[in-house]
C-alpha cells in the first residue's frame, strides 16, 4: 500500500473515531450522522495531503508538523463553518483536530510505500 | 646472498643428525642417547646435588657418577613417560629418588657419622633453589656443548673469520664494540659482520636445536623446550 | 666453552631473534608473542612499508595456507609467507595498529559499540565458514580494534592448545559450533554488568554446553543481536509479559505520546465545558 492509500484509510478511520467522541456531548447526539460524515471527511483529507507528503519528504519529524498544521487548517475551515450556523465550538473542534493530524502525519511517514524517488530517503 | 653464508644452499642446513630420545631407545640405540643425556647433564646434575643435599665436591661427584653408572645399567628410558612430565624434570626426580636411596642405604651402614655435611661456602649465597639452579647450569652446559660444536663446524669449513667476530661481539662480556668499528678491526665491510654473524648466530641455533632434540624424548617436547629457552 | 651468565642470556635473545636475510625484511621491532610464534614489526624494503611478521616455532599448518585467500574486511590480509633461513616458517602480513580487545575494554565502549564489534567478527566468521573455515581459537586477545573503528580478527586455524579455556567450547569438537561458542564468550566478555536479560540470553544460547542447544550457525546470532537492536523479540528469550510490554511502549513511544496527548485534550475539553 502506498503511503497515500494509507493517509487516505487512515484518516478516515481516525476522523470518524474522532467525530464519535462527540457523543459525550449531549446537544451534540442529534447530529452525531452529520458530525462523522464530516470528520471522517476531514480526516480523508488531512490523510491524503500527509500522504503525499510523506511519498515527497522522508522524514517523521515534518511529518507530524505538516499533519498537525493540516488537521489544524481543516478543523479551523469546519469549526467556521459551524460558527456561521451559530455554533461555535472552536476549541473542542480544532484543538483534537490538531493532535488527529499529528497522528496521521506520524503514521503516514512510518507506514506504506513511498514512490521510487524520494527526497531524504537515504 | 654473497658466497661466504652460501656454503649448503640457500638455508645452510646441515642435515638433523640426532635422533631423539625415544627414537634412539627405538632403534636400541640407548646407550648412545645415553652418552648425549651425559654430556648434557653431568655439570647440571652434580651442581643439583651440591645444592640440595650440601654435599661437598667430592660426595657430589661421587653421587653423580653414581647416579649416571646406575642409569645406565638400568634402563633407564624405560619408565620415562613423555606425557608426564619432560625429560629434564623426569632425570632431576630420578637423582632424588638415587641420592635418598643412597643416604637411607648409607645410613643403614653408619659406623657413626660417615655422611659429611660441610657447607657449601663456595656457592656463595644461594639465591636461586637447586631446581633453578639445575635448570640454569642445564642452559649453560648447553649453549656450551652448541658452542664448542660451532667452533669445530667453523674450523671444518674454513670459516674462522666467522667465529672470530661471533666471538668478538656475541661472545664479550664486557661492552661490546659497534659493527662498525669491528669492521674496521678486521679489515672487512660492515655489511659483511652482519651477515657473518647472521650466519653465526643461526649455525648456533641449529646445534643447540640438534643437542636439544637428543636430550628430549620427541617433538612435541622439543618444541616445549625450545620456546622455553629463546627469549 | 663456558660462557658467563650475561653471555647466555645474550645469546638466548640473540637467537631467538629471526634471521630475515634473504627476505625484503628489515626487522624492527617485537609487538607480541602468540601460542605458536612471535610477531614483529618489519620494513619491506621493497615496497617501502612497514609490515607485520608472524614467525613460527615450527612448521606447522598454519594459518596463513588457511586465510591467505579470503578477502574481509576483518581477517588481517597476508601479504607473502616463506622460510626463514634458519627454517622457521613465517609470514608477511599487513601491520594494524589499534588496540587488543582486552585493552579496547579499557575505554569503555558504549554497549552500541561493543555490539558494532561483534557483529564485524561475527561476520568474519560467517564469511570464513562459509569457505569451510573455523577459527578454532576466537578470544579477546585475537580481536583487534583499530582507531577508526576496524575490527579485525586473527590467529586463524591454530588449535587452542594450552589456550584459554572460558572461551573453549566444553565438548571436543571444533567446528562452526565452537565457533559460536567463543563469539557468545566474546560478547560476555564485553558485556558490563548488569547487561539486558535479552544479551544474556542471548550469551546463554550461544554458549549451551550442548552443542546442538546453540545458534546453528552464526548469522542466526548476528539476527538475534540485530532483533535485540531494534527492540524486536529475540529467538533466544521467551520474555515475561511485562517485558514485552516495555518492549512495545518504547518501540512506539511517540504514537502513543501522541495518543495520549489526544485523549488528554479531550478530557479536558470535556471538563472545561461542563464545570
Amino acid at each position: 500500500m502506498n503511503k497515500v492509500v494509507v493517509g487516505l484509510v487512515l484518516g478516515v478511520i481516525l476522523g470518524a473515531i474522532d467525530g464519535a467522541t462527540a457523543w459525550f456531548y449531549p446537544e451534540a447526539r442529534s447530529m452525531m450522522t452529520n458530525i462523522m460524515i464530516g470528520s471522517s471527511v476531514k480526516g480523508m483529507v488531512v490523510g491524503l495531503l500527509s500522504g503525499w507528503f510523506a511519498r515527497k519528504v522522508d522524514s517523521t519529524p515534518w511529518g507530524v508538523v505538516v499533519g498537525s498544521a493540516l488537521g489544524l487548517l481543516f478543523a479551523f475551515l469546519v469549526a467556521a463553518m459551524d460558527a456561521a450556523k451559530g455554533r461555535p465550538h472552536y476549541l473542542e473542534i480544532m484543538l483534537p483536530g490538531f493532535v488527529v493530524g499529528a497522528i496521521i502525519g506520524f503514521l503516514t511517514q512510518k507506514m506504506g510505500t513511498s514512490g521510487p524517488a524520494t527526497k531524504g530517503a537515504q | 646472498m654473497d658466497s661466504d653464508t652460501a656454503i649448503g644452499g640457500p638455508h645452510d642446513h646441515f642435515p638433523s643428525t640426532q635422533a631423539s630420545l625415544l627414537e634412539a631407545t627405538a632403534a636400541g640405540l640407548s646407550s648412545e642417547a645415553m652418552e648425549r643425556v651425559i654430556a648434557l647433564y653431568w655439570k647440571p646434575v652434580y651442581r643439583f646435588i651440591r645444592l640440595k643435599f650440601r654435599k661437598n665436591n667430592e660426595d657430589a661427584k661421587d653421587l653423580t657418577q653414581g647416579f649416571f653408572a646406575a642409569a645406565l645399567q638400568r634402563d633407564f628410558f624405560a619408565r620415562f613417560d613423555p606425557a608426564k612430565a619432560s625429560f629434564r624434570t623426569y632425570l632431576r626426580m630420578a637423582v632424588e629418588r638415587f641420592a635418598a636411596n643412597e643416604y637411607a642405604a648409607a645410613n643403614r651402614q653408619k659406623r657413626g657419622g660417615d655422611i659429611q655435611f660441610e657447607p657449601v661456602g663456595d656457592q656463595g649465597a644461594a639465591t636461586e633453589s637447586p631446581e633453578e639452579a639445575f635448570e640454569r647450569e642445564w642452559q649453560h652446559q648447553l649453549f656450551s656443548l652448541a658452542l664448542d660444536d660451532l667452533r669445530a663446524h667453523c674450523d671444518d669449513c674454513g670459516k674462522q673469520m666467522q667465529f672470530c667476530l661471533f666471538e668478538a661481539y656475541d661472545l664479550a662480556d664486557a661492552e661490546r664494540l659497534s659493527y662498525a668499528e669491528l669492521a674496521v678491526r678486521h679489515g672487512i665491510p660492515e655489511t659483511s659482520v652482519t651477515n657473518y654473524l647472521a650466519w653465526a648466530r643461526r649455525m648456533l641455533r641449529e646445534f643447540v636445536t640438534e643437542r636439544l632434540r637428543g636430550t628430549t624424548s620427541g617433538a612435541r617436547e622439543l618444541r616445549v623446550e625450545m620456546r622455553r629457552l629463546w627469549m | 666453552m663456558d660462557v658467563s651468565d650475561s653471555v647466555l642470556d645474550h645469546l638466548r635473545h640473540v637467537g631467538a631473534l629471526p634471521d630475515l636475510t634473504g627476505t625484503r625484511y628489515e626487522l624492527e621491532s617485537e609487538i607480541g608473542r602468540g601460542g605458536m610464534g612471535v610477531v614483529y614489526a618489519a620494513r619491506d624494503r621493497q615496497l617501502d612499508r612497514r609490515v607485520a611478521l608472524k614467525v613460527l616455532d615450527f612448521a606447522l599448518a598454519g594459518e596463513a595456507q588457511l586465510i591467505a585467500h579470503l578477502e574481509h574486511p576483518a581477517i588481517v590480509p597476508i601479504y607473502e609467507s616463506g622460510t626463514l633461513a634458519d627454517g622457521r616458517p613465517f609470514y608477511a602480513m599487513k601491520l594494524v595498529s589499534g588496540a587488543r580487545l582486552d585493552r579496547y575494554l579499557a575505554e569503555q565502549p558504549t554497549l552500541a559499540e561493543c555490539l558494532r564489534v561483534i557483529r564485524r567478527v561475527g561476520e568474519a566468521l560467517a564469511f570464513a565458514h562459509s569457505h569451510g573455515i573455523i577459527h578454532r581459537d576466537l578470544k579477546p586477545q585475537n580481536v583487534m580494534v583499530g582507531p577508526f573503528g576496524e575490527v579485525y580478527v586473527m590467529d586463524w586455524g591454530v588449535d587452542a592448545v594450552a589456550g584459554t579455556p572460558a572461551f573453549r567450547a566444553p565438548d571436543d569438537r571444533l567446528d562452526q559450533r565452537s565457533d559460536i561458542f567463543a563469539l557468545g564468550a566474546l560478547l560476555q566478555f564485553l558485556l558490563y554488568a548488569p547487561a539486558p536479560p535479552a544479551l544474556r540470553a542471548i550469551v546463554a544460547k550461544a554458549m549451551s554446553a550442548v552443542p546442538a542447544a546453540r545458534y546453528p550457525d552464526v548469522p542466526a546470532l548476528l539476527a538475534d543481536i540485530e532483533r535485540f537492536e531494534l527492540g524486536l523479540a529475540i529467538e533466544a528469550w521467551s520474555e515475561p509479559l511485562w517485558h514485552k510490554l516495555r518492549r512495545f511502549c518504547s518501540r512506539n513511544a511517540v504514537l502513543l505520546w501522541l495518543v495520549v496527548a489526544y485523549t488528554l485534550v479531550k478530557f479536558l475539553l470535556f471538563f472545561l465545558r461542563n464545570f
